[in-house]
């Protein structure tokens, strides 16, 4: 369970809050997209969750932040390591460079934790596979695309199996096949180890098609915080700079067309415009 | 982006060796090139001693170009600057009042064939160990890790800059800017160069570090490795002689400083 009440984080040597009066509970196993325009606070409440922003960025917080039983702002990023997973945006600066193969790339986590090799070698070969990564396990990270080098980076973090996962716009780079993929073993995490995890991302029909619930940021507050097909239907996000689901704008000019029933609940997934069209 | 070190995979004994054996063999080489006296026996110690061991590690053709890539700009320039300035009294050419003098240039290579060997030695070791070894095997022996990756990182500085300043002039070839020009306009181009690849190696920093501790890396307590390395009985032996070879050099260099 993480639970966040009036938490609020600034940056060091700015005067703005990032993040304002944020209070919301997330239970285990829960999957949670995070939306917002750019610069709502999306990136700054993964750091907070994380431990990150302040323990690595420093700043100023207010609230309490905690994470089952531990309180993540008393908390160093090396006790938090194992609990809480973070992938970010950029796939190259995530390769440690520590290490010389994509098997020991994805090891290197795990052997931070102390795992015995045995462990290590079972976790790592099931990532591998799970990831589709086994023809790549022997390549050096470095000669891998941009799309390769952010799935090692995930399948890094998921083979530690932290609590719960955090991740950045994890599929900026990826092709739809990736994000799939990403979205899909993610899913597989929350349902099989009742793993949390919370993913912000502007690639809004894939968080209405996995997500268990949306949270969005405008302004570094909590704005709305649902169902995906009840938040991310709602106008109010055009206001806020996000827009919609290609399938929610095209019912909605639909409706206001005529076309359909201004009384018919938009549709935020393919299946559900399939519906509403029919 | 290929690699993010020069580390060249091959089958040889010169790979297989300890990475602390051949720690110490550069650790020989940079006494070398400090204690030999003169040009003949440092240009003997490159040719009889480090070709034949990039020969042994399968890597000589890339040790040669990256060795002569290096340090021709130092033969050059320290040449020219010792065969004018460093004096003696046969001069080869005199340009107005300055005389470039035999004594000069051959204090400049000899100073550049100083280099020459300990930038052998260094690339023998780089072109044939993998970081995460070197890295791993001086953790072992109580470096701490952090150190240790300060180390690797120190070894793949000089690619990754490579990388980075590559994916930066293809981004600015393809906004237009002519980079097939020639010298004088090529210095020029280093400074829209510069500042981006500053600017970006800071931000990669940052990043990395987050990376890091991502994966734990800071966290208190037992660490394990999948990674195994090879030593023997055989190679300890050769390291402590290398060390005594290095250590026996010196001394022969002191002694007679001592002495006086």
């Amino acid at each position: 369970m993480i639970t966040l009440k009036h938490f609020g984080y600034r940056y060091p040597n700015t005067e703005a809050w990032a993040l304002r009066k944020i209070s919301l509970e997330i239970p285990d196993g829960q999957f949670v997209g995070v939306v917002g325009a750019n610069g709502a606070g999306k990136s700054t409440l993964c750091y907070a969750l994380s431990g990150f922003a302040p323990h690595f960025y420093r700043g100023k917080t207010e609230g309490r932040l905690h994470l089952n039983e531990v309180d993540v702002l008393e908390s160093s990023l090396g006790d938090l390591a194992g609990e809480v997973g973070l992938v970010f945006q950029n796939p190259f600066n995530q390769i440690s460079g520590a290490r010389y193969s994509v098997r020991e790339e994805i090891a290197f986590g795990l052997e931070n934790l102390g795992l015995p090799p045995s462990e290590i070698e079972t976790r790592v070969s099931q990532v591998l596979a799970q990831s589709d990564l086994s023809e790549l396990a022997e390549r050096s990270p470095f000669a891998l695309s941009g799309g390769q080098q952010q799935r090692v980076a995930i399948a890094a973090i998921m083979a530690m199996q932290p609590s719960v996962l955090v991740l950045d716009e994890p599929t900026s780079q990826l092709d739809p096949h990736g994000t799939r993929e990403v979205f899909a073993n993610l899913d597989a995490l929350t349902q099989e180890r009742a793993a949390t995890v919370v993913l912000a991302s502007h690639k809004l029909e894939w968080l209405a098609a996995f997500c268990d619930r949306v949270l969005v940021l405008h302004q570094g507050r909590l704005v709305a915080d649902g169902e995906p097909a009840q938040v991310l239907a709602d106008e109010v996000l055009l206001d806020y700079g996000i827009g919609g689901t290609r399938y929610t704008l095209a019912a909605r000019a639909a409706q206001q067309g005529g076309l359909v029933s201004a009384q018919r609940a938009l549709p935020v997934t393919l299946d559900q415009a399939r519906e509403f069209f029919r | 982006m290929q690699s993010s070190s020069l580390y060249i995979e091959r089958n040889s004994g010169l790979h297989a060796l300890h990475p602390l054996t051949k720690l110490a063999l550069l650790g020989l080489c940079l006494v070398l090139a400090f204690a030999l006296p003169d040009i003949r026996w440092l240009l003997a110690a490159f040719g009889l001693l480090l070709l034949p061991l990039a020969a042994w590690g399968r890597i000589l053709a890339p040790f040669a170009r990256s060795g002569f890539s290096i340090i021709l700009p130092f033969v050059i320039s320290l040449a020219l600057i010792q065969g004018f300035f460093a004096g003696g009294d046969t001069a080869l050419l005199t340009l107005g009042r300055f005389a470039f003098t035999w004594e000069g240039l051959l204090a400049g290579l000899t100073v550049s064939a100083r280099l020459l060997v300990a930038l052998g030695g260094t690339l023998l070791l780089m072109l044939s160990t993998r970081p995460d070894h070197l890295m791993l095997a001086l953790t072992e022996r109580g470096l701490p890790q952090a150190l240790g990756y300060i180390v690797l990182t120190a070894l793949q500085i000089f690619p990754r800059f490579q990388d980075r300043a590559r994916v930066i002039l293809e981004a600015q070839q393809a906004r237009g800017l002519e980079t097939q020009v020639n010298l004088l306009r090529r210095l020029r181009l280093l400074v829209p160069l510069i500042g981006p690849l500053i600017l970006a190696s800071i931000v990669d920093v940052e990043e990395r570090a987050m990376a890091l501790e991502a994966r734990a890396f800071s966290r208190p307590g037992q660490k394990t490795s999948l990674i195994s390395l090879h030593d023997s009985g055989f190679q300890v032996l050769l390291r402590t002689g290398l060390l005594l070879a290095a250590l026996a050099l010196i001394v022969w260099r002191l002694l007679p400083l001592v002495r006086a």
